[in-house]
């Protein structure tokens, strides 16, 4: 019999280690979890990896990886050792993101409304307006219940001494959602015996919360709000999760096709007619909603969808215009963000962030791109990026060279080393695989925050990426009770 | 239901027709060609030619190969992607319509078109060659068994009515272009019809004509060894019990087409129930002799066309459900009815959407 974890080796001197502290001890809330992986032999693990694999592919849970030509579905890496979440370091986790999400949502409104903070200098009134997330048609319109950013997907990160800090805002389509809940399926099914030992608390309602936080924005006219799921289709890496959504909420899945607009409401077409939507939970991005209103070549929208939004007779999450928020470069300004609205110290702390529109941050990214991680400032899903102490002299220029030309579209921060966790590597050795956190953030008449949420691991072996377009995985995430 | 839902029921089923009936002309022309021990004659181009004329792109086949051979006819109806009504290009169509509506579907009948999909993409024409029966089987058995899944495991709701509508849509346009595409090679204007009674050689051709329709056995036991071409049309055209004649596939899609409205004999309620009542009323009181004095071949073209006709008003009663003073939609607009619509475009636009 091997025993995994005796020969997993932590390196706490480099690294944050998740289940181990540096003393080399096992902290408090894996002892349990450790001691049920220690009556596990390497054939259990097959077994029990074999149950997984069936599961995902029988669910059809697939992604699709950009790039070759036709666009290949996998199946989405999962590590079999869960991640543990003790109560007291969740409840701080949710406090910082109510509070950062409060703050946010009330920046939103501010810049589309008034422009208080613009005015008062607090946020650089040229970078929100020449941001290509800002919406100028949306100025002045007032979304259901003052809310922008319905459901947000924060990632969350832990730095050598094991402090969270928030990496990304994700406040416009942030995805993942039902690889969280797949996970926690497929755990239960495979090791129904560890999850005795643990109150892990549960997450399988988040399609309801999810429902609900939808209807509640529902034009309040409606009684009974219609509400749809909008994919842009098949070809979307996403599209499994789209339709996931739509069957767990029990609502229609719909394209840009089956919807039209008459006399500023939205109608699906169905085979018996026209049919109101009061609701629509988009998963198409802004600039293809509504070819009247923004590109006019989009075969994935719907026309007239804007202006029967302005007019209150369909809503959606999330609102129009919200990705000005989570621009990396907006990014650094959100303690001050939260200190401007809330008059509080941020829980949650940010990386530190060099803006390449700065001259003085400037000279020092271009001087340090060996040590830093340079990011662009619109791109999301790990694509346009460069991790200094991964990169070779070559790309380093090659960045160089884009950073001077459009310094907007930069930042950098320093390399954080990632807390790491023992993960699988072929069943049969355990290794540290650095990882993330993205819980999901539901926001309706009150926000809601399910207890965990997708965490990711750069399964390749070093890497820092746990993106799964870049061979990035996940594992069950676990907020235990005391 | 959602319209594109019903529109991507109808399609999937639609192809997935396509594609056996396709494998079912090729399997039996390769057995027709040892039926009539004419293996030095394989290459025959008459044989192949006629394949050819069933899905009725000659022109397009003529841009691609220069010769009617078992190789080439195979390679373009098989393989060919450029083909649309290659047995390759009707499965890609049918998964892709399945996966676009795979939240509407059993998850058991999203696997059987996976595993026929990937079957296809990892077959080499080679084994098609070495082991024709074999592989045509395979496609065949694969469609028969995705049919017996959906039967067990979806739901009768209108959705069934749409699968049913495309699979029997389809399957009586085939067997009306098989049929055309025979009755011209055996007879020739310049033979009389006794001729080729006496013709035991064309007696195996009608009978290849019977297998291709899995009909061999059910004619016999209605007519016994009576094989001649008028029983023959009588059986596949106007049966009404023979689950792949025309009369009867007409009926079934006029079953479903009428759950669908409510629609009942002498009262219909839109244009596509109109149609196909039409024709099944004129079926079930056509004899094969008001056929053959009418002209074999214009009665079939006109009934091909009649099919397509009821397709189009399905098309425009369920599936572009417009109001027109919305959008007042043109019907060659609406067409070509592939159930995935906009193609190229959509699909890179549909990739650029960042999913965070």
């Amino acid at each position: 019999m091997i025993r995994f974890f005796e020969q997993y080796k932590a390196e706490t001197d480099r690294f944050f280690d998740e289940v181990f502290s540096s003393n080399g001890n096992p902290r408090v809330h894996y002892d349990k979890l450790l001691h049920r992986f220690r009556q596990f032999s390497p054939e259990d693990i097959k077994a029990r990896r074999e149950i997984i694999n069936i599961f995902f592919r029988n669910q059809g849970i697939t992604f699709t990886v950009y790039g070759v030509d036709e666009g290949i579905e996998r199946i989405f890496p999962f590590d079999l050792i869960p991640r543990i979440l003790p109560a007291d370091e969740w409840k701080t986790i949710e406090r910082g993101l109510v509070q950062r999400i409060t703050a946010l949502n009330e920046f939103l409104f501010d810049i589309y409304h008034t422009q208080k903070i613009l005015k008062d200098k607090v946020v650089p009134a040229e970078l929100i307006l020449g941001s290509k997330h800002f919406a100028r048609e949306f100025v002045g319109v007032n979304p259901p219940l003052g809310v922008y950013i319905h459901i947000t997907g924060s990632d969350i990160i832990r730095d050598r001494n094991g402090s969270y800090m928030v990496l990304e805002d994700n406040l416009r389509t942030p995805s993942g959602v039902s690889y969280m809940l797949q996970n926690r399926q497929a755990m239960k099914r495979a090791f129904p015996v560890v999850f005795e030992k643990y109150k892990v608390r549960p997450i399988e309602n988040y399609p309801q919360e999810l429902l609900r936080t939808l209807q509640e924005i529902s034009p309040p006219s409606r009684r009974e709000p219609n509400v749809v799921v909008l994919t842009p289709g098949i070809y979307n890496s996403a599209y499994f999760e789209h339709s996931f959504l739509a069957r767990q909420m029990g609502v229609e899945l719909t394209e840009g096709k089956d919807l039209v607009v008459n006399d500023n409401r939205v109608y699906t077409r169905t085979t018996r007619g026209l049919e109101r939507v009061d609701v629509i939970y988009r998963r198409v991005d802004d600039s293809f909603l509504d070819p009247l209103v923004f590109r006019p070549d989009s075969k994935l929208g719907v026309a007239g969808l804007i202006n029967a939004y302005r007019k209150g007779n369909v809503a959606l999450a999330n609102a129009i215009g919200t990705g000005v928020a989570d621009d990396k470069v907006i990014y650094s300004f959100v303690p001050k963000i939260i200190r401007y609205y809330l008059g509080e110290d941020p829980i949650l702390e940010n990386v530190p962030t060099w803006l390449a529109s700065n001259p003085s941050d400037l000279k020092y990214i271009l001087e340090n791109l060996g040590s830093l991680v340079v990011k662009s400032a619109n791109e999301s899903g790990g694509y346009g990026m460069l991790v200094g102490p991964e990169s070779t002299l070559e790309e380093q220029e090659k960045f160089a060279e884009m950073i001077v030309a459009n310094p907007r579209n930069y930042i950098a921060q320093p390399t954080i080393s990632l807390s790491r966790h023992p993960s699988f590597h072929n069943d049969t050795d355990l290794y540290g695989c650095h990882i993330d956190l993205r819980p999901y953030v539901l926001f309706g008449k009150t926000i809601t925050i399910l207890p965990g949420g997708l965490t990711r691991v750069a399964l390749k072996r070093g890497s820092l990426v746990v993106n799964s377009s870049q061979g990035g995985g996940s594992k069950d995430t676990w907020v235990i009770d005391e | 239901m959602l319209s594109r839902v019903a529109e991507s029921l109808f399609w999937m089923s639609r192809y997935f027709e396509r594609a056996e009936n396709t494998a079912r002309f090729l399997d039996v022309n390769f057995n027709l060609l040892l039926d009539l021990n004419k293996i030095s004659l394989v290459e025959n181009p008459n044989y192949w030619i006629a394949l050819i004329l069933v899905t009725s792109d000659r022109d397009s086949f003529n841009d691609l190969y220069n010769e009617y051979t078992a190789r080439t006819v195979t390679d373009y109806l098989v393989f060919n992607r450029n083909n649309p009504n290659s047995i390759i290009s009707c499965i890609n169509l049918a998964r892709e319509n399945a996966r676009s509506v795979i939240e509407s579907i059993s998850s058991e009948m999203w696997e059987q078109v996976n595993k026929l999909y990937h079957f296809l993409q990892s077959s080499a024409p080679q084994t098609v060659h070495t082991d024709p029966s074999g592989f045509y089987k395979e496609i065949k058995n694969a469609s028969h068994l995705f049919q017996g899944i959906t039967d067990n495991t979806f739901s009768r709701n209108e959705g069934w009515d749409f699968i049913q509508i495309g699979k029997y849509l389809e399957r009586s346009d085939n067997v009306a272009r098989l049929i055309d595409v025979k009755y011209h090679m055996l007879l020739p204007e310049n033979r009389s019809r006794e001729e080729v009674i006496e013709d035991s050689e064309d007696i195996i051709q009608w009978m290849a004509v019977l297998k291709s329709c899995s009909a061999l056995e059910a004619f016999r036991k209605v007519y016994l060894s009576k094989i001649d071409p008028e029983t023959i049309l009588q059986f596949l055209i106007l049966d009404r019990t023979f689950p792949r004649s025309i009369n009867f596939s007409v009926c079934a899609a006029e079953d479903a087409l009428w759950r669908i409205s409510g629609s009942s004999r002498h009262r219909y309620v839109n244009n596509a129930d109109l149609l196909i009542g039409k024709m099944e009323a004129e079926l079930s009181y056509t004899s094969i002799d008001d056929i053959l004095s009418k002209g074999l071949h214009n009665y079939l073209e006109e009934l091909e066309e009649r099919l397509m006709k009821i397709g189009e008003q399905v098309h425009l009663t369920y599936f572009a459900y417009h109001t027109p003073e919305i959008e007042p939609t043109e019907i060659e607009e609406a067409l070509p009815f592939t159930g995935i619509g906009g193609g190229r475009a959509i699909w890179s636009q549909a990739q650029q959407q960042q999913q965070q």
